[in-house]
């Protein structure tokens, strides 16, 4: 996978405050866009390369720490660095609780949250490797056949062929036919690969 | 005996027989008179007039008898024997005694009618036939029964009409007069008539003259002296009456003036009795009345939920109602006089000194103080006394009551224990809130200013250096170091409501309207509070709410400065008077003063010696006082500390 130039988000409600962090962000060599309010932010066209949010806590409209949460009940990831004004240890830890890199004080000192966004946009970056990785084992996984799909979680689960033949109903032949299949798809080059490849697509799961 | 010859023919003078008929008519009126003065009489003024009048009335009709019997001649000479002829004289008075008796009654019936008539009639033709028997003379008288018969009833009948006249002509009348000669001439004629019956029936025939032992001819003289003598019995009889009657009507007159009198008096006493028991009744009506509302009030007094009093001047209870007994479970005796005031009153609240005092000044009363219940528990009541004055403004007496405010204080205390706290919370939330408005507000800018000199200094190090972008970020630098001030700006504003509503003020209602609002704190601080407003100051221009905030801000700092002082030292006085510049306000506290090391710094924002202050209230009432073109500073006193404000004067 080709690595795309990150991008770092900061959304505040103060124009000039989100300038100056353009600026030092800008001053590293990434990229930065700007926005005024979260309502901004969810409607500007993202494009997909590692990314990290500056959040402000106080917001206009939706608070910093409710977007959060919105953020996550939409299933986005983006790691995020809160900033704000007026943090209190309650806030702090609320938003360390959902996830969030790093929360500074403002006025911040500029290493610290350069040092946070390089967090970010790494951790940003493993994860999209992970999500990547999960992406082509789904695929591969698509490729089986309901047959080969049923046996897979039976022999990533320790079963012999013929334990499985009997389970499913057919031959110990058929059933040696289908792993050889299956294990070829899933791209699996041992029994031990195919059964890590298997957990982290979530098989076996408490589906038979 | 039978007739021996033809009788003797008699003749009659008939100026004798006038004179018999007049003797009987005056006879008759004598009778008809003294009938009525016998009716009038009563006892022995009555059997007087009764034995008198029978007495005159039977002589005039013995009188008018021997008179007809003279006025009868005969051509033999007749003599009469005397015995026989006064022996006739009583049966004349005796018939003549009959007849006033019947008809002086009170009531005539017939049966009495009948007997009297016939007595009478009777009494009448026995006279005349004794004293046809007394006659003496050569002669055998014979009689004819029938005429007999007819005299005696016509006697009998002629009685009865004597008897019903004069029995009619009892009562005295204007007329009575007329109508008694009237019936006096009937009667008289009817005697006479009876008389002259009975002579018809008497035939005299000739014999020899009969014993004239005690025979006398009764000459013209004795016969005339009997009728003068006949006549002076009627004339007394007459005029007796007569004088009689006439006294008798005056009497009567006067019995019926007396009457009058009397009954118009019976009419005016019974008016005035009349009166009188309507006087006794309502009077009644009236005790009753009162008695009911005493009791009323008493019930009253002593149902009310209150203790209620009476003091004398001097201050000592008099009365205590039934509620203030029970309460303080005092006996009448232990209460009244000075009792209760030293046995029930918690000697803290120095009620009885008080009390005192407020007795020697004449003052009503009103304070609050802790009152002893009869369980030994004290409860705050109000204390409330008026005097009563005299005319001419001495005290008479006090009245006064006491009420239990303990649940009604308790629920002050609570609440106001709760508004301090809501007021503590509210001003730490606000506090709190500003502090947040104020930490964004000025961290913005200074967080742009900060990440963009970072910037700066960062590029400064490094290479490449973008001079543009160096440029832009310093002149931002700049432009967020102003937008902080600004900010700073805009909260003082904010906090002190920038834009003054302006109006022209006095500013002793200010001061009092403020004293008012902050009343119950000072009360329940326990401050004494003594003002010296100047008269007639200087109106200054301002927002009348500022102006409220800056009081209420500067003595509020006193209160507080004060709680940690003995209570009885805690004094605050707030003057104001005229200067210079226009008016000047000294709001003085006897606490602990401000320390000169910090007397530089109070007007200082977030400058606080309180534990629970902010700072705010003296930097923001100074901003008040110069937004007001005045002045406020602290006063280095001993004692305690002084604020003094001046406000410029409208001109």
């Amino acid at each position: 996978m080709t690595e795309a130039a990150p991008v770092v988000f900061v959304v505040d409600d103060d124009p000039s405050v989100r300038r100056a962090i353009k600026r030092l962000i800008g001053s590293v060599g990434l990229q930065v866009e700007l926005f005024g309010s979260a309502q901004e932010f969810l409607q500007g066209p993202h494009s997909d390369v590692p990314s990290c949010l500056v959040l402000d806590i106080r917001l206009p409209g939706i608070s910093g720490l409710d977007f959060q949460r919105h953020l996550a009940h939409a299933n986005i990831h983006t790691p995020i660095i809160f900033i704000t004004a007026h943090g209190d240890i309650p806030m702090t830890v609320r938003a360390m609780k959902a996830g969030a890199v790093e929360f500074l004080t403002k006025p911040f000192r500029d290493q610290d949250l350069l040092d946070a966004v390089h967090v970010a946009l790494e951790r940003d970056r493993t994860r999209r490797q992970q999500e990547a990785e999960l992406a082509t084992l789904r695929k591969r996984l698509e490729t089986l056949t309901p047959r080969e799909r049923e046996v897979l979680p039976l022999v990533v689960s320790g079963l012999l062929n013929k334990q499985i033949a009997a389970e499913i109903g057919t031959s110990e032949t058929t059933v040696k036919v289908h792993r050889s299949q299956l294990m070829r798809k899933m791209g699996a080059n041992s029994l031990a690969e195919l059964v890590r490849l298997a957990e982290r697509i979530g098989i076996p799961g408490n589906t038979p | 005996m039978i007739p021996t010859s033809t009788p003797i023919l008699g003749s009659y003078d008939y100026s004798e027989v006038a004179r018999s008929v007049f003797i009987a008519v005056a006879a008759s009126y004598v009778a008809l008179d003294l009938a009525g003065r016998v009716a009038v009489a009563s006892g022995r003024v009555r059997l007087a007039w009764w034995s008198g009048g029978a007495t005159a009335m039977g002589i005039g009709i013995w009188e008018m008898h021997i008179k007809g019997m003279l006025a009868f001649r005969l051509p033999v000479p007749v003599e009469y024997h005397w015995p026989t002829v006064l022996a006739a004289l009583p049966v004349a008075i005796l018939a003549s005694s009959v007849a006033l008796y019947v008809s002086s009654r009170q009531k005539m019936g017939p049966a009495e009618a009948l007997a009297g008539c016939v007595t009478m009639g009777g009494g009448i033709a026995g006279l005349h036939y004794i004293s046809m028997a007394a006659m003496r003379l050569p002669a055998v008288t014979q009689f004819s029964p029938a005429l007999v018969a007819l005299s005696i009833l016509l006697a009998i009948l002629f009685s009865l009409i004597a008897l019903l006249m004069a029995f009619g002509l009892r009562e005295e009348t204007r007329w009575s007069v007329p109508r008694r000669l009237g019936s006096a001439l009937v009667m008289g004629a009817a005697i006479s008539a009876m008389h002259y019956t009975g002579m018809a029936a008497a035939s005299f025939f000739p014999a020899p003259l009969p014993d004239l032992s005690h025979a006398l001819t009764i000459s013209p003289l004795a016969d005339n002296g009997i009728v003068i003598v006949t006549f002076l019995v009627i004339l007394a009889a007459m005029t007796t009456s007569s004088v009689d009657r006439r006294a008798g009507a005056e009497i009567q007159r006067m019995n019926r003036e007396l009457e009058r009198r009397v009954a118009e008096r019976t009419l005016q006493l019974e008016a005035v009795n009349r009166s009188l028991r309507n006087e006794i009744l309502e009077r009644e009506r009236a005790e009753e009345d009162l008695r009911q509302s005493k009791d009323r009030l008493r019930l009253v007094i002593d149902t009310l939920p209150a203790l209620v009093w009476s003091k004398l001047p001097d201050g000592s209870a008099d009365f205590l109602n039934q509620r203030f007994r029970e309460y303080t479970g005092l006996s009448v005796e232990e209460g009244l006089g000075w009792g209760w005031m030293r046995n029930a009153f918690h000697p803290e609240d120095r009620a009885e000194e008080e009390w005192r005092a407020a007795f020697a000044a004449g003052e009503p009363f009103e304070k609050e103080a802790r009152l002893r219940g009869a369980d030994g528990v004290y409860r705050w009541f109000l204390l409330r006394a008026a005097p009563l004055r005299d005319e001419l403004g001495h005290v008479v007496k006090w009245y006064g009551t006491t009420t239990d405010i303990e649940d009604r204080r308790r629920a002050e205390e609570a609440l106001l224990q709760a508004q301090d706290r809501l007021a503590h919370v509210t001003r730490t939330q606000a506090m709190g809130e500003l502090a947040a408005a104020i930490a964004h507000e000025v961290n913005q800018p200074l967080t742009a200013i900060v990440t963009n000199a970072n910037f700066s200094l960062r590029q400064l190090k490094g290479s490449p250096l973008n001079l543009d972008e160096l440029q832009a970020a310093i002149a931002e630098i700049v432009n967020d170091g102003n937008r902080a001030s600004a900010v700073i700006s805009r909260i003082r504003g904010l906090l002190m409501n920038q834009t003054p509503r302006t109006a022209q003020l006095d500013i002793n209602k200010i001061i009092q309207e403020v004293l008012a609002l902050l009343r119950n704190e000072l009360t329940r601080n326990r401050v004494s509070l003594r003002t010296e407003v100047a008269a007639n100051l200087p109106r200054v221009r301002g927002d009348p709410v500022q102006l409220q905030q800056l009081l209420i801000n500067l003595i509020m700092n006193s209160v507080e400065a004060m709680r940690g002082s003995a209570e009885r030292s805690r004094k605050l006085s707030i003057k104001s008077v005229e200067n210079a510049e226009g008016i000047s306000v000294r709001v003085q506290d006897s606490g602990p003063g401000v320390a000169p090391e910090q007397a530089d710094r109070i007007f200082e924002p977030f400058f606080t010696t309180k534990p629970e202050g902010i700072g705010m209230g003296l930097s923001i009432s100074r901003s008040i006082v110069e937004s007001h073109g005045g002045r406020l500073w602290a006063v280095a006193v001993s004692g305690g500390a002084l604020f003094e404000f001046t406000l410029p004067a409208e001109d």
